[in-house]
């Protein structure tokens, strides 16, 4: 058992390459239980690789990511198993198109945690409630809207439970009337004591709801702060750059 | 989200009949009315030989589609596995899998007809009909797997991810996630292999397999009406492409896109 000071995301000392371009450079960053850490930076920065990294979407190339006790830099980890506690969220939703939203719900928990059908279906109807889109649990994810998608696709790593919860720009395909809705569920989840990592453009999400706030440039962590650090006196010249160009 | 327009092309089977074409002229309706109207015409205007014909080959055809079938069913397992092993990331399964169909694309259907039934026959006694199926199954095979490796590359990178990032492991997002939706792309060129493989059947009559050209050969020999004996396969042989056409057109029309249901 992790007690809740302990660190349930650690990684230490990361490296990854593509070719000869140095995606994730020497980072390092721990997160304990219920925090919420947000991850900023120009496109390229490394931060959508570091968070697949996370769950082992992108492997490493060198240094060690441990997950609630689990090395899964370690090749004789079972990443199934603790990608079952940690849910992902898409850029583009990526909810399974021949299946209806509540089998997309409830598919997973089915197969992946033997859960009966009824209960699985108990489970995905509490949850599309919770996400407000109960009424489009028999629909198909192509008679969505781009934020009701994003909606099931939160739901849909809900379903199975997850202790982490990791976003990889979740507001970034959808129209801007959308936004909202999409970052009224994520802030909720947030009061409710999730941990999570997102990775976003939304400064005011950031604000409002991050404990730590990363920034990073050419695949190394610039600087890490609490928002109003952040927001108020940045320190490095790179960060002021950022910031002065988005906010 | 995902292209939902993807077709596979695929060069040897028939012309499938487009439904968006409305005419009443269409190729398809012209052809099959003109091929039904030739066959009953030559029946009753000139029954001998031309019905003694039509008498003499059922079995014929019933043989041309036992190895139609049959080839197809086996062959479309032998494309999945196919398929998979050439997207492997294991390089032996990969390398043979390549191999595989590098070497039957490569070689005629009429030779590996002989190969397997001649050469391979001279170590061990096999049947023909055995021989036709065996030969068509590992021909039409490569061609699945072509099919089916098509079939599960178009489908988004993203869908793997996410039934990876819930906890599926690799067969199982291929199982659950990434066939289903493969099997709406690959359904039109599959259709379209079936056409192709059911005329390509044709060389089995090589093998004293007495399929609907064999029968016709029989009785050409029998009766040296050449002429009008293969006059009648050809004709049959047609509306028989034509019918399996049409049904694969309908069933291309019923794979509708996921918000249509």
């Amino acid at each position: 058992m992790t007690k809740s000071d302990d660190p349930i995301i650690t990684i230490e000392n990361v490296y990854k390459f593509f070719g000869d371009i140095e995606a994730l450079s020497n980072v390092s960053l721990k997160v304990k239980k219920k925090e919420k850490m947000v991850i900023i930076g120009p496109s390229g920065s490394g931060k959508s690789t570091l968070l697949r990294a996370i769950n082992r979407l992108e492997g490493v190339d060198r240094g060690k990511i441990v997950i609630d006790g689990q090395d899964i830099t370690d090749k004789n980890c079972n990443i199934n198993k603790v990608r079952m506690e940690l849910g992902m969220v898409f850029q583009n939703f990526n909810l399974f198109p021949h299946k209806s939203v509540l089998q997309n719900l409830t598919m997973a928990p089915i197969k992946l945690k033997k859960i009966p059908q009824a209960q699985a279906r108990e489970n995905a109807m509490s949850l599309l409630e919770k996400v407000g889109i109960k009424e489009k649990a028999t629909a198909y994810p192509a008679q969505l809207s781009g934020g009701q998608q994003q909606r099931v696709a939160i739901a849909r790593a809900l379903a199975m439970n997850p202790k982490i919860m990791l976003f990889d720009e979740p507001t970034s395909a959808l129209d801007p009337e959308m936004i909202g809705e999409v970052l009224d569920v994520m802030v909720n989840l947030a009061l409710e004591g999730m941990t999570m990592v997102v990775v976003t453009h939304e400064m005011g999400f950031a604000r409002q709801v991050a404990d730590w706030v990363v920034f990073m440039d050419e695949g190394k962590i610039v600087e890490t702060g609490t928002p109003e650090h952040f927001f108020q006196s940045p320190e490095h010249p790179r960060t002021k750059k950022f910031l002065s160009q988005i906010l | 989200m995902r292209d939902k327009n993807i077709k596979i092309e695929v060069t040897d089977g028939a012309a499938i009949p487009s439904r968006k074409d409305p005419g009443l002229f269409n190729a398809w309706r012209v052809t099959l009315i003109g091929t039904i109207i030739s066959i009953v015409s030559l029946v009753i205007f000139k029954p001998d030989p031309y019905l003694r014909i039509i008498k003499f080959v059922p079995d014929g055809i019933i043989i041309t589609f036992q190895v139609t079938f049959l080839s197809i069913a086996l062959s479309l397992i032998v494309g999945l596995f196919t398929g998979l092993g050439r997207l492997s990331k294991n390089r032996t399964i990969n390398l043979i899998a390549s191999i595989y169909v590098e070497v039957i694309r490569g070689i005629p259907l009429l030779v590996q007809l002989f190969y397997i039934y001649y050469a391979l026959g001279s170590f061990f006694k096999i049947h023909p009909f055995t021989a036709a199926i065996t030969a068509m199954t590992v021909c039409y095979g490569a061609y699945m797997g072509e099919v089916f490796r098509a079939g599960i590359q178009s489908i988004d990178k993203g869908q793997t991810e996410a039934a990876r990032s819930l906890g599926f492991s690799k067969s199982q997002t291929m199982f659950y996630v990434i066939i289903p939706q493969a099997m709406r792309t690959i359904l039109p060129p599959v259709g379209n292999e079936f056409i192709a493989l059911l005329k390509d059947t044709s060389l089995v009559s090589i093998l004293a397999v007495s399929d609907l050209l064999r029968r016709g050969r029989e009785f050409a020999t029998q009766t040296f009406a050449y002429f009008e004996t293969y006059t009648m396969i050809a004709l049959l042989y047609l509306m028989i492409t034509l019918i399996l056409s049409k049904i694969v057109s309908i069933l291309e029309e019923r794979v509708k896109p996921y918000d249509q249901k």
